[in-house]
């Protein structure tokens, strides 16, 4: 439980500080690593180091031989164990990729477990599974996802030409008049690299059978509570309320923690064959081999332009990597980055196709705006188009974003944008980052031989999405009968201070001084069912729980109290945690007081009335999806010699509606900007030619450094309320979302005088000097 | 990500650990610092039976002055090298390279003799060292050695030390008249591994600009599998009149023939051999004026700001 001493007329809306804090500062926070169980044992896994290959065998005689080794695991012991093991987010009837919990027959990645060894130790599993002995006949690879379709070789034979799954929207033929009439159509195919999500705190779990009770604990790493425990359930055929699900602190999860993993499953399982509890942490090397991909794609983009810069149509052709095993369903999410590519402008034709391929890599896994790459080839495109029709590209997309005034409206690919104040944030952004003024000194240093760029990107981003069981929310609060306040809620906060937005909920909607305040999160055993975090949901769908809940407590505490005072109950006014009478300052009672009455004094209840001060709501949306938008507005400097690119200034302007806590929506924000620097300069999760991954440590994988990024500065538009509870829309994921393209078009910006275009990321300071020199310069 | 099972030993002396080290013979490891050698064991990229911890061994850490001679201990820390007034003052080039060693936690840790014996090709001790002709002493049971630099750095990850032989320190040659000293390195991030870099050390013979160029070295690291001295480059400028050599055509035409003769510079996911060159001939370029500027006693010559180590 946690709670906050600062006192507030209303506490939605400021800056209330995190109630997170203070443990997690203090070191004091409780991460799966920190569980510890009576005789638990340490999972290993023995991965394969072939991209692709036949096992042609498993000897773990010499493993097991090793004091302290209690079991090694293959395939054959536990994939056969397995029930069912579908998402519930993607249901159990989508054509769901391959996804068995142990290699079978074929190793498909290098880093594909092929083995689970289990011991006393972390230390000894390792030794254990260097002991495993596993005979490989290597095969030939399918390395790269842009050739899968050629190649002789399949990563699953049921899958002719490495095509996971393929979606589209109406033949391009539909649209070839608007290209045809069109003063200028750009086409250009923009390539991304393989970055991944990198939490700090890794993947894991320690599951615990009792085989006495039938019962299954699992400490998790996990955003979705609830989906570790109907994932568990459903994969080990037990009973769902047989399982309880605890994840106390996670650090970190931007979408790879959203559904439980190959590995998850094989520690599920291989619980029910161990006579104690049994943990398996990932480490980094694993992590950065085999815990998923995001981002690896390429899309060509058409825009067609009249002569005044209007935007008659866009297209996307748009191909992803999924890798060997990807998690979840990877083709629904691909297809939503054609739909979204006319994005927040006024573009009146278009359509789109999707195709996700498979390689022998790593898997796709969610990361942060699965589909950010409609966002990436929309703005590199429009500032390519702007620079050949020699328009200001501020002045191109203010003259195509939608604003207030044109909503609602509905794209040519049927995605319907509403309460969305796009063309607002560009404006804002470009007064904050003074986009005049910051011509003039670009004229200026480039007399001086100084390169330096601006880059804009815009984009509507769709939050708290309603389908399936991300619709509805609950929330159970109880006012215990001292008057101090529970609020009772799924939870899955990663870091997304998800504590401390319920606590200021809660104690508005319940008229409650803040301190009285405290929230329980993140198991099962005592929480309402919640979908977790994920998609930008949990600042909306959290309060509409908390409002619906709490209007069910305002009613009961305003009845109670009016009995007790002898008022109306229309003059009852809930503050301070006190139910007071309007008109009439002495006249009142405590929550605690009326709840004393509540729970120990049921005569003096109004008649009819319950005992206790308890209640459980659940909200329902109303909207499909809140849209979300911004405009992110970056300046770098270039140095032509060696390439290196310095962010000098960022600027965010934003639209999520009302904000519950700023400093909250700036953290999303900021962390979100900061990964899309890393994946527009620096981080490349490469492999080589032969499919071999070459960026296993972080040595090579290069994550952003805060001497990396500038000072993030926000402008906050608050014009456009979403129409979900309070009017807050979701703003999990927009950092990450705008800032590649961003950053790509300030790079752009900077080398336009050497007439670089720029197609491909990430931008190595090696790849600009290529560039440069293959312009001449 | 947890290293294999070894033996651990903490000897008192430096006689007594070069007699663990004979009598284990190739199972056994020097640990000092640790900062390179310990992410390789929890990779398991190597695996030694035993490790022998140099941190109680007596004599190992210190900075002295011995007049024309500055002599520091093997056990030093890259930290206390960095904060130390006589080595700024008698060795600045070495002060120069020490915050581009990683992070200040790194350098807390980080030994100039774990560094030397080490001998990553892109990193900065080991080529300040070679820049400087610094002499590396040695203790094995057959008594002590001292090693000319440039005979130290056989190859990548290789050094001439013997395997029952301790590096016990190193001794810098103190600067002296009209000297300029710069280093410059380029990498992706600050602290991250140079993917090129330049070290200079010049010393003029004369007064005024009309001097001439007495001693040039010219040390690269990131540019080969070891350290590399651009000898070609080197003798071109040596005797020459510095006013000829601080234009900045002729920067860039050293720095270009620094690259000259590079026949191993390593290719990766950082950047191709051809990249590195390019850079590398900017860094010697800039160093160069940097260090000359100082010999001139015009400003101070090169103490490279951190900003500027990361671009």
């Amino acid at each position: 439980m946690t709670t906050v001493g600062q006192a507030a007329a209303r506490y939605a809306g400021s800056r209330v500080r995190r109630v997170e804090d203070a443990r997690l500062l203090a070191g004091a926070g409780t991460f799966v690593d920190d569980v510890t169980r009576p005789g638990m044992l340490h999972a290993c896994f023995v991965r394969s180091p072939h991209p692709r290959a036949t096992i042609l065998g498993i000897d773990a005689a010499a493993a097991l031989a090793l004091p302290g080794v209690h079991a090694v695991f293959t395939a054959a012991d536990l994939n056969g164990d397995v029930r069912e093991a579908w998402y519930t987010g993607i249901g159990k009837d989508v054509p769901d990729t391959p996804r068995p919990p142990l290699a079978e027959g074929e190793a498909r990645f290098a880093g594909d477990p092929v083995a689970l060894v289990v011991a006393d130790s972390r230390y000894l599993a390792e030794d254990a599974a260097e002991l495993v002995d596993v005979d490989y006949d290597p095969l030939p690879a399918v390395a790269d996802y842009a050739t899968a379709a050629a190649s002789q070789a399949l990563v699953h034979e049921g899958y002719p030409g490495n095509l996971a799954g393929r979606l589209g929207g109406a033949p391009a033929e539909t649209v070839a008049d608007a290209f045809a009439a069109a003063a200028h159509v750009v086409t250009e195919t923009i390539w991304q690299q393989a970055y991944a999500a990198v939490p700090m705190e890794t993947r894991g779990l320690v599951a615990e059978w009792s085989a006495a009770s039938g019962e299954l604990s699992v400490w998790a790493a996990t955003q979705a509570p609830h989906e570790v425990r109907m994932f568990s359930a459903r994969l080990l055929g037990l009973p769902e309320h047989r399982v309880r699900v605890i994840a106390r602190d996670v650090g970190g999860g931007f979408g790879l923690k959203v559904a439980p993993m190959r590995e998850d499953m094989c520690v599920l399982l291989a619980a029910r064959r161990l006579p104690a509890a049994v943990k398996w942490i990932e480490d980094r090397q694993e992590n950065l081999m085999a815990a998923g991909q995001a981002r690896h794609e390429h899309g060509t983009a058409r825009i067609a332009l009249d002569d005044r810069g209007t935007i008659l149509a866009a297209t996307l052709d748009h191909v992803q990597d999924v890798g060997a095993y990807p998690t979840p369903w990877p083709v629904g999410t691909g297809a939503f980055v054609g739909m979204n590519f006319p994005g927040p402008y006024r573009v009146a034709r278009g359509t789109f196709s999707h195709a996700s391929m498979f390689s022998s890599t790593v898997g796709r896994c969610a990361y942060r705006g699965p589909w950010a790459f409609e966002t990436l080839a929309r703005e590199v495109v429009l500032d390519i188009a702007a620079r050949r029709a020699g328009t200001d590209p501020a002045e191109l997309r203010r003259r195509n974003l939608l604003g207030v005034g044109d909503m609602p409206f509905t794209n040519p690919n049927g995605v319907t944008y509403d309460h969305m104040a796009s063309l607002e944030t560009l404006e804002r952004a470009l007064a904050i980052v003074g986009y005049d003024a910051f011509r003039s000194e670009q004229a200026a240093a480039r007399a001086a031989g100084r390169h330096l760029g601006i880059g804009l990107s815009c984009y509507a981003e769709p939050t708290a999405g309603a389908f399936g069981y991300y619709a509805t929310e609950g929330a159970t609060i109880r006012i215990e009968p001292s008057g101090k306040v529970n609020v009772y809620v799924a939870g899955g906060s990663t870091g997304n201070s998800l504590e401390t937005t319920v606590v200021q909920l809660a104690a508005d909607a319940l008229g409650a001084d803040i301190a009285d305040v405290a929230t329980v999160q993140g198991d099962t055993a005592v929480t309402p069912f919640g979908a977790g975090t994920g998609g930008s949901r949990s600042g909306p769908m959290t309060a509409g729980a908390v409002g619906e809940t709490a209007a069910i407590l305002r009613a009961k505490l305003t009845a109670l109290a009016a009995h007790q005072l002898e008022a109306a109950e229309a003059d009852i006014e809930l503050a301070h945690s006190r139910a007071g009478v309007r008109g009439d300052p002495d006249a009142g009672l405590s929550y605690g007081e009326l709840a004393d009455i509540a729970y120990f004094q049921p005569h003096r209840l109004p008649p009819g009335m319950t005992a206790g001060l308890e209640a459980s709501g659940r909200y329902t949306a109303g909207s499909r999806q809140l849209w979300a938008t911004a405009t992110h507005a970056c300046i770098c400097e270039v140095d032509v010699t060696t390439g290196a690119v310095r962010l000098l200034r960022y600027v965010v302007g934003e639209d999520c509606g009302h904000m519950i806590n700023p400093s909250v929506v700036e953290g999303q924000i900021a962390g979100g900007v900061v990964q899309g620097i890393g994946g527009a300069l620096l981080e490349e999760l490469a492999y080589d030619g032969d499919g071999n991954p070459v960026a296993t440590t972080f040595m090579d994988y290069l994550l952003p450094t805060a001497a990396d990024v500038p000072l993030i500065e926000y402008g906050h538009v608050e014009v456009s309320p979403g129409p979900g509870p309070g009017g807050y829309k979701g703003v999990g994921e927009g950092g990450a979302i705008g800032a590649p393209p961003a950053v790509v078009n300030a790079v752009a910006d900077a080398l336009a005088p050497f007439g670089v275009t720029i197609t491909r990321l990430p931008l190595s300071p090696a790849s600009i000097v290529a560039l440069l020199e293959e312009a001449g310069a | 990500m947890k290293p294999a099972p070894f033996e651990y030993h903490a000897p008192a002396s430096a006689k007594e650990t070069v007699e663990l080290l004979a009598e284990l013979g190739e199972g056994a490891k020097l640990i000092a610092g640790g900062q390179s050698l310990v992410p390789v064991l929890a990779l398991r990229l190597a695996v030694f039976e035993h490790l022998i911890d140099l941190r109680n061994v007596a004599g190992l850490r210190g900075i002295e002055d011995r007049g024309d001679a500055v002599w520091i201990g093997a056990g030093t820390t890259q930290a206390a090298i960095g904060r130390s007034g006589l080595v700024a003052a008698k060795v600045p080039l070495l002060t120069r390279a020490t915050p581009l060693i990683g992070h200040f936690q790194i350098r807390n840790r980080g030994t100039i003799g774990g560094s030397l014996a080490h001998a990553e090709a892109a990193a900065e001790y080991p080529a300040a060292a070679l820049t400087l002709d610094a002499v590396i002493e040695t203790l094995s049971p057959r008594g002590q050695r001292s090693i000319p630099a440039a005979r130290f750095f056989t190859g990548i990850w290789s050094t001439a030390l013997e395997p029952d032989e301790l590096l016990t320190g190193v001794t810098f040659t103190a600067a002296a008249g009209r000297s300029g000293f710069a280093i410059e390195e380029f990498s992706r991030r600050p602290g991250d591994f140079a993917v090129a870099g330049a070290a200079i050390a010049i010393e003029l013979d004369g007064d005024g600009d009309g001097a001439q160029i007495r001693r040039c070295a010219i040390g690269l690291f990131g540019l080969g599998p070891t350290p590399l001295r651009a000898a070609a480059a080197e003798a071109a400028v040596t005797g020459s009149h510095v006013r000829d050599a601080r234009t900045d055509a002729r920067a860039g035409e050293i720095g270009r023939a620094a690259m000259a003769g590079l026949v191993s510079v390593p290719s990766d996911l950082h950047g191709p051999a051809a990249y590195r060159t390019r850079v590398g001939a900017a860094l010697v370029a800039a160093a160069w004026r940097r260090a000359v500027t100082e010999a001139l006693g015009e400003a101070p010559g090169g103490a490279l700001s951190e900003e500027a180590a990361g671009g």
